[in-house]
Order: structure tokens, then sequence, then C-alpha cells
């Protein structure tokens, strides 16, 4: 009896009285906020010379800011506040071994503290995500904001910009023998970047437009690439070779789509803050500095093309 | 075809008729109305009671071990979130007792997702458990991820992190919330159907008392006698069975409602401040990881302590003394952390000090893991207990109604010998 109901349900013949097995689909898990890009808050000024700062007058020795300005206020603190970047490799990112905060964009910011106190470890940096760099600056919960930060003519009616202390190329990054090429290929394509980047509207203005992909940070793009969610990294060459540098299978292509200067964002309010921010990048500039900064830690980008000339607007 | 028998059935009908209207006629039809009646009640009281214990050993044998399951498959997966956020908060290579904890934590999750589904047919849970188990190798693949890259120094491993935890915070404890829910919706079913009062059978024994009476009432009528004694003592029977269930039942339902109070509210109440615990740990944890604006986590870790601390009001002391103290630790990481102490904040969070967060999150879940499993005990006595008063119910009330029955036949039949 019991051999013969084994030999019935394993022909099929028993299957009326066996359970209803259960089915459930593959998890495909995306990083928390990742979202595709239908709408974007249309560009509105673009007319200006977004370049030109504020020109530096005669620059206060560390320690002796001048009384009721700014930098006064901050030397009274103690601490220098910054936003910037943990994600971005070489820019700025938390080395794991020291749980510190390293990268270029950091280097700057040791800078400026230093010509504040005398000491570039007078700093406190803090994590802003690269969408609410304005609101951070414009609420004052940050001095200043080195993070990667494109100065752009829309930024510019929310926020002040220093002079250029780099200037970065928008391209794109795929994995490598991925047939794209260029901007043009990537019609048809899902290319991802981070919500309220000048990277992101850029893509958006293609025409044809390809399926964007906004997240909240730029490693969760590369994410999102080494999972097969999306085909392509569109944003600035460093961001870009930072993550390239976390694996060896993608690769950077196509011409620049466009340049992208780099600026230390100040509140609009604190023009005594921009000029001597500007005054900071000026001598790092003029002694060797900015150099060393670049040999330091940006050498994997090739020989240095030297600091951007400032530009002021008078 | 069949007329000659019609004929026959109809002139047996007639005949009865005709008997029936005989005073032995109405002796004969009450006896037999009566020791039926007794029969059919006992049956169904008998079997309705069977129910009753029938779902006394559901409770304990299905519906509260799944229960106690899904629990901790819900707590075992908030603990593997906590703890792979602190191992990789522990920096490159983190410590051996990190590392176990993790382990830990997912061999309860496997233990557990393979009793939530023991001998459980429902489609909705098992296709739940299925999903977890999905999600859950998903899961374990994205930490480890986040762990290589984390060892190579590549940021990246941030991100695999926070996808991980967003999977757990947005799929998988979402949905062993729903099976244990939907367990502890199933004992509490269960644990009504023990307490409820078996109606089909208390109208049987009332009818069978209305028969009892009309048949006394129709035999004084006919005989010279006011009361047959049988029909008295089968009343008697009738009435003992009546107020036995009743009160067995009544016993069962007070033994069944500490079960709920003492048993299933608070198990509900400790095992939700348990993973509020955990829910905390994480917010406090990923703070320190997501490294930026803390406003949300800190949000998110204020609402999960302040509902701890609601429920502990009435919980174990040494939980809730723990949770004081490892509040006053987190204001200290907060405070490294917006002071721009970042070594000082995550060694405030995940260090050995003894009174920092991890020792007295540590006392926090132990001591609430100890409340349950003391909570369970409580809950599965008082189920029993419940079955107790109910054990012999069935049984005898079967036995009284038999004697009821032959009680109604051996009194009447002297007074129908009379006419034979």
């Amino acid at each position: 009896m019991v051999l013969t109901a084994l030999v019935l349900t394993a022909a099929g013949c028993g299957s009326s009285t066996s359970p209803l097995s259960v089915t459930v689909t593959p998890i495909e898990a995306r990083p928390a906020g990742a979202q595709e890009v239908t709408t974007l808050p249309a560009a509105g000024n673009a007319d200006c010379d977004r370049e030109a700062s504020l020109r530096p007058g005669p620059q206060p020795a560390p320690g002796a800011m001048p009384p009721g300005s700014t930098m006064a206020a901050i030397a009274e603190r103690g601490r220098l506040i910054v936003g910037v970047d943990q994600n971005t490799y070489l820019f700025g990112f938390r080395n794991p071994a020291s749980g510190q905060l390293e990268g270029f964009d950091i280097d700057v910011a040791r800078e400026i503290a230093r010509s504040i106190f005398g000491d570039p470890d007078r700093i406190d940096l803090r994590v802003v995500d690269a969408s609410q760099r304005e609101s951070w600056l414009m609420s004052g919960q940050v001095d200043m904001v080195v993070r990667t930060y494109s100065i752009t003519c829309d930024r510019k009616d929310k926020v002040e910009f220093s002079t250029t202390y780099f200037n970065a190329k928008q391209r794109i990054l795929v994995v490598k023998g991925s047939g794209i090429a260029s901007a043009a290929d990537l019609s048809g394509k899902r290319v991802c970047a981070v919500w309220g980047t000048t990277s992101l509207s850029a893509l958006f203005a293609l025409d044809p437009r390809p399926t964007l992909f906004g997240v909240d940070r730029w490693t969760d793009c590369l994410v999102l690439l080494q999972q097969g969610q999306v085909d392509a990294i569109s944003t600035d060459d460093v961001v870009l070779f930072g993550l390239a540098a976390q694996d060896p299978n993608v690769e950077l292509v196509g011409p620049s789509m466009g340049v992208e200067p780099y600026g230390v964002g100040i509140k609009k309010e604190n023009s005594d803050l921009v000029q001597f921010v500007n005054g900071v990048l000026d001598e790092m500039r003029a002694d060797g500095t900015w150099e060393r900064l670049y040999d330091a830690r940006l050498r994997s980008l090739g020989p240095s093309p030297g600091p951007p000339t400032a530009r002021y607007r008078d | 075809m069949s007329s000659p028998r019609t004929l026959d059935a109809r002139a047996s009908v007639a005949w009865l008729r005709r008997f029936a209207r005989t005073t032995p006629g109405v002796v004969a039809v009450i006896a037999v109305a009566v020791a039926a009646g007794c029969v059919i009640a006992g049956l169904v009281c008998g079997a309705q009671l069977d129910g009753r214990i029938a779902e006394h050993n559901a409770v304990l044998d299905h519906s509260e071990p799944l229960a106690y399951a899904a629990q901790n498959l819900y707590a075992a997966l908030s603990a593997a979130d906590a703890a792979a956020a602190s191992a990789f908060l522990s920096g490159g290579i983190e410590t051996a007792p990190i590392r176990a904890r993790y382990q830990q934590a997912l061999a309860d999750t496997s233990s557990a997702l393979a009793d939530v589904t023991a001998g459980t047919t429902d489609p909705n849970t098992r296709t739940a458990a299925a999903e977890i188990s999905a999600q859950l190798v998903a899961y374990t693949g994205l930490v480890e991820s986040a762990r290589a890259n984390n060892r190579q120094g590549f940021p990246v491993g941030s991100a695999y992190l926070r996808e991980a935890s967003s999977l757990m915070q947005t799929t998988l404890l979402p949905g062993a919330e729903k099976i244990y829910t939907g367990d502890l919706a199933a004992v509490d079913e269960d644990q009504r159907a023990v307490e409820s009062l078996p109606t089909a059978g208390l109208v049987l024994l009332g009818l069978v008392l209305v028969a009892i009476g009309v048949g006394s009432v129709m035999l004084s009528g006919r005989t010279s006698r006011q009361f047959n004694l049988g029909l008295v003592v089968a009343a008697a029977a009738v009435l003992l069975v009546g107020v036995w269930i009743v009160v067995a039942i009544r016993l069962a339902a007070g033994a069944i409602e500490q079960s709920r109070t003492e048993g299933t509210a608070r198990f509900e109440q400790l095992a939700k401040a348990r993973i509020l615990a955990q829910q905390a740990r994480t917010d406090e944890t990923l703070q320190l990881i997501t490294r930026g604006d803390i406003t949300a986590g800190e949000e998110s870790f204020n609402r999960h302590i302040g509902d701890l601390g609601t429920l502990l009001d009435s919980g174990p002391s040494a939980a809730a003394d723990a949770v004081l103290k490892w509040t006053a630790s987190h204001r200290k990481q907060v405070e490294a952390y917006e002071g721009g102490d970042y070594p000082a904040a995550v060694a405030q969070a995940i260090g050995t000090d003894p009174g920092a967060s991890a020792a007295q999150f540590a006392v926090v879940e132990s001591s609430l893991h100890d409340a349950i499993e003391q909570t369970r005990t409580t809950l599965r006595d008082r189920v029993s207990a419940a079955g107790a008063r109910l054990a012999w119910s069935p049984t005898g009330t079967l036995v009284l109604m038999v004697v009821a029955a032959a009680a109604a036949v051996v009194g009447l039949w002297p007074r129908l010998k009379e006419f034979l």
C-alpha cells in the first residue's frame, strides 16, 4: 500500500493531495533612495560668468582674524565646520583603516583651517549629501562646503563660490567591453547619477534621453553598475576615477561632455569669508601647496595640469 | 411496484398512531424521546467539549510555537542587521566576538525560518517564509560584498552595507512582521475557541429538560402518580451536566484570560520591546556609517527608544535600567560626533567599555530575551491549565447523559409493564 502510494506520488498521480508549492520572484535589491528620474526641475539661470569671484583683500595672519568678521566668529568657536564627502575616493573618503576622512577636498579644507587657526586639525568635517549642499550652507549648518562642488549660475543664485580650485570634466564610466564609447551611445541605455548634481541635469538634457536612475551617493551608482542594474555612470572624471579605482572591470570612456569648475561653497552673506578663502587659494597656487596636494592625492589622474587660474569680478 | 410495501408501511404508521394515543403508547413515546434526547445531547456535548480540548492542544502544539518562532525570526533578523552594522563600523578587520554575533544571528534566523513553517499548510505563511529565505540570501551576499570592499579600503563597501540594510528594513523585517502578527492572531483565535460556550450542546440539554417536563405532566394526567422517579433522576443528571459544562468552560475561560494577560499580551509587549531595541541599535550604528546629517537617524533612534521606554514601564527592571544607561551613552556618542571627534563616537557606540552602548544594549537584549522565555512558559502553563479544567468533561458528560437515558427508561418501564 505504502509502496503503491509512493510510486503513485513519484509518478505525479498523487499530486491532487500534495500542498501547492509556493513561488517567489528573484530579489533585486536597490540602494535606498534609488529611483528612475522622470522629471527634473528645469535649469534656470545659465547666463552668468560663473567662475568670477570676489577679489581677496589683505590676508590676515593665522590666529589674528579681524574683529567682527565671520572668520573671527569661527576662531571664537574653535573649529571650522566644513561640509565634505566621504564616498568619493580621491576627493573625500573615509579611510577604513584609520577611520579618518581623506582626499583632495579635505586637504583644501584643512589648508583653510590652517590659515584661520594656524592648525589644520581645528576642523569639524560633516558629511553632506550632494543634494543638501545649498540648504546646509543657507541654514548655516556648515561654514563652507568643499565637496566636488561645481560652480553653476543656478547655484550662484543661492550661495557664493570661491575661485576655481580644480577643473573636472564630465565623462562616462562603463563596464569594459560594453560597446559604449561616447554620450551618443547612451541612447536606450540605463545611466546612473546622483540627485541634485550638474551631471544629472546634463544627462537629462541629452537627446534622445537615456533611462536615468537617481541615487543619493556616487558609490550607490557603482553598486548599481556592479549589480548590472545600470549600464553606465556619468559625472566628473575625478569622481569616476575614484569609482574606477575600486573595480578593475570598469573604464572611463568618451571625450569631455563639459568642464565642471570646483569651488568652495559659502553662504552668500559671508562675503568676507569668500574673500578670505580666495586669499588662501591664491597662496596655495603661489607657494606650491596646490602642486604638493595634487601630487599626494591625484597623481593617479595623470601629470598635474597646474592649478586653475583665479578669475575675479572686477 | 412498491405499492404493497407502501401499503404495509401505511398500515404500520396507522397502528403506531393509534398506539401512541393509548396510555402505554404515551409512556413508550416519552421513554423513547427522553432516552434518545439524552444520548444525542450527551454525544453533542461530548463532541463539543472534545473540540475545546482539541483547540487547547492546537494552541500548545501549533499556534503558540509558530508565534514563538515568528517572534524569534523577527528578532534574529533585526539582530543580524544590528550586528552587521557594528561589524562594518569596527573597521577593516572586525573582532571575533562581533563576527560571531552576526553569524549567530544568521543561524538563529535560519532555525526560526524552519520553525515558522513547521507543519503549516497556509500558503501565505509559506510564501512569506520563502520570500524571507530568498531575501536573506541576497542580504548576506550584500553584507559580504560590503565586507570585502571595506577590507580593501573601498568606500563602495558602505554603499553595499546601506543597500543591505535598506533591503532588511524595507522588505525582510516587514515580511517577518507579517508572519508574526498573523501567528499571534491565530493564537488568539484558538484561545477564543477554547473559552467559547458549547451552545448547541446546551440548547439540546435544555430541550431534553423540556421533554422531561412535558412527559412528566402528561404522565401525571394519565397515571395516579405525580412524579416518576426515573424522570426526576434523568432531569437531575441533565442539570448536573449543564452545570458541569458551564462551570468547566468558565474555569477554562479564566485560565485562558490569564494566558492572555500574563502570556500573550506580555509576550507581544516584550517582543515589541526587543525589536525596538534592535532597531534603535541599528539606528545609532548606521548614523556613524552614513556619517552625514544625523537628524533623521536621531529622530528614528529617539522614537524607538521612547517607545521602548514606555513598553518597559511594566517590563523587567534590569532592561529599563540598561536602557537609561544606554541612552546616556548614546548622548555621549552624539556629543562626540557633533564635536567632530569621530573615533570617540565610534568607541562610545561599539567599544568594549562596560558603561558604553554595546554593553548596555547587550544587557537590554539578554534581559528581554529571558523575560520572553519566562512569559512563554507562563502562557503555555495557563493554556494547559485551561485544558485540565476540561479534561474529564467529554467523558463525564457522555456517561451522565447515558445514566439519564437509562434512568428514564428504567423509571418508565414499570408504568409500561402495567399494561402488558
